[in-house]
């Protein structure tokens, strides 16, 4: 019965860390995709509130917790107030199986307890799947429910995007699990430690450098990020599906986008780039030092995590928005082809050439 | 060339150079935004801002009461309600003088019509207000305008060089007057 107790104070409490870093994470993301977005374009970014503008992420949390909250009439009240839910939860519940580092077990109150991945499924790739699909409900849902033709298009599109390059995402990953053999994040992060060519990305008998481009495309497509963020274009459709929301619900959806950032770049740097190992290993903290490891080992992850952060914000400063029609030519006749040819040639090349 | 086009294809060539550009950006910082309410940009010397009554430098006010700004305005800004100065027959003044500032466009077609140069340009711009109808100026409005733009006034016509006196009846393009 202790054990019991122990085990979930010890689960909610980790639970409480990662949501607590993955919120300050996105608080920091809104503040630096101005900030870059502006010195990109010979702009400042904000500079008002506190020195530098620092202290806008807390600005805007505070306007928007204390805006009008409201339903536009003829909207599905219990379908408008549940699809941010819907956005945001799925968003935060991937974290679950990101291993942050090294798999280590620790022993509390007599309780086997792994610090730095919350669960440890053997099915993790396939559970974060399953539910950033259930995300692009709360999207469309969101769209539907709103009664405004904005929403409506950008709810439709999103539908018809989120499908195409869901199965992209899924293609481009099949590469990387039949080279580490297993669906768990965990497992797939320790396959690729050594030196940086034992990552997927690099690694032999056939590197992962096609599946980790189209993966990469599909993902900023996936969290409607530019150049694909056709569901909430604002030239065209004011915000798209969250056109009709204010105050703490157009906050979660906000909230849902930016998690889903952080989530596929995590899924990205375990998958593709070793997760927390060192490019060398020597670059962590080994031999006297080795029970230092897990701290080395979480800012190799999140410096990955970040670069490709900074790469969603790089790309978002670059790059104007796709037609439609390009963007789903693109999905299907461009990608898709590249991906199954990926698992093609990983299949023959895994088969010849097993790895040790 | 047909090969050299397809591997730029495959490499994203154009995206990897549009990336390159705003990364140049972002090292080389040199931002072009002014900070407004806290650096202000110099304005140009022939800058036309608010309106303003002017004064002469024994304290009595230029105008004579005799509506040509009201006639060459443009947008029907300035209303004048001309009378006699009291005990001079011969003299008249703006009894009451009023500028609708909410409908003015700046053209300053006003300051060339004014025979005496009793109507100035200041330099100010900052005159956002909550309410419109503090946007509607009285006499004692526009001089008090006048009297902090422009601290240095002209002596009575009849005072000034004769041959200044009578040129300066509308004609913009003489040499300015030493006070």
């Amino acid at each position: 019965m202790v054990e019991v107790g122990v085990k979930i104070v010890l689960s909610l409490t980790q639970i409480a860390v990662v949501m607590g870093v993955v919120l300050l994470t996105v608080m920091f993301l809104t503040l630096a995709e101005r900030k870059v977005l502006g010195w990109m374009q010979d702009r400042m970014g904000p500079m008002e509130v506190g020195p530098y503008g620092i202290l806008q992420p807390v600005a805007d949390g505070l306007k928007l917790f204390f805006k009008e909250d409201i339903v536009p009439a003829g909207a599905n009240k219990f379908l408008f107030s549940m699809a941010p839910l819907l956005a945001l939860v799925p968003a935060l519940i991937g974290f679950a199986v990101i291993p942050f580092g090294p798999d280590l077990t620790v022993e509390v109150f007599g309780v086997q307890f792994k610090p730095f991945v919350i669960s440890d499924i053997n099915v993790g790739i396939l559970y974060i799947l399953a539910f950033t699909s259930i995300g692009a409900y709360g999207i469309i849902l969101g769209g539907w429910a709103s009664n405004s033709k904005y929403s409506l298009l950008g709810g439709l599109r999103s539908a018809a995007q989120v499908i195409s390059y869901e199965l992209n995402v899924g293609l481009a990953i099949v590469g990387v699990l039949l080279l580490a053999g297993s669906l768990s994040l965990v497992k797939i992060t320790e396959a690729q430690t050594g030196w940086f060519w034992n990552w997927f990305i690099f690694a032999p008998p056939f590197p992962q450098i096609f599946a980790f481009v189209v993966y990469f495309i599909s993902a900023v497509a996936e969290t409607n990020r530019l150049p694909f963020d056709l569901p909430e274009a604002e030239s065209e459709l004011v915000a798209g599906f969250f056109t009709e929301y204010s105050g703490m619900r157009f906050a979660f959806f906000f909230l849902a986008e930016y998690a889903n950032m952080i989530l596929v770049s995590c899924i990205a740097a375990a998958l593709f780039l070793g997760g927390w190992n060192a490019p060398a290993p020597f670059l962590q903290f080994h031999g006297s030092l080795a029970h230092l490891l897990w701290l080395s080992a979480t800012i190799w992850f999140a410096v990955k995590v970040y670069f490709f952060l900074f790469l969603f914000f790089w790309l978002r400063a670059t790059l104007p928005r796709l037609r439609y029609d390009q963007l789903m030519r693109f999905g299907w006749k461009v990608m898709l082809p590249i991906a199954l040819g990926n698992i093609l040639i990983t299949a023959i090349a895994a088969y010849l050439f097993p790895r040790g | 060339m047909k090969l050299k086009d397809w591997i730029k294809t495959i490499i994203f060539y154009e995206i990897l150079v549009g990336m390159n550009a705003t990364l140049r950006h972002l090292l080389h910082y040199k931002p072009i935004t002014l900070q407004y309410p806290h650096e202000k940009r110099s304005l140009p010397d022939s800058y036309r801002g608010m309106l303003s009554l002017l004064r002469y430098d024994d304290g009595t006010e230029k105008c004579v009461g005799c509506d040509l700004c009201e006639a060459a305005c443009p947008s029907r800004v300035i209303k004048v309600i001309s009378a006699e100065v009291p005990g001079e027959p011969t003299k008249r003044y703006a009894k009451e003088y009023y500028m609708d500032m909410t409908r003015c466009l700046f053209c300053g077609l006003c300051v060339q019509a004014c025979p005496v140069d009793a109507l100035g340009m200041t330099r100010e711009y900052e005159w956002a207000v909550y309410d419109k109808r503090h946007l509607y100026l009285n006499k004692e409005q526009l001089l008090a305008i006048g009297d902090r733009a422009f601290p240095v006034r002209e002596k009575r016509l009849e005072l000034q060089h004769p041959n200044v006196a009578f040129f300066n009846v509308a004609f913009t393009h003489l040499p300015p007057k030493d006070n």
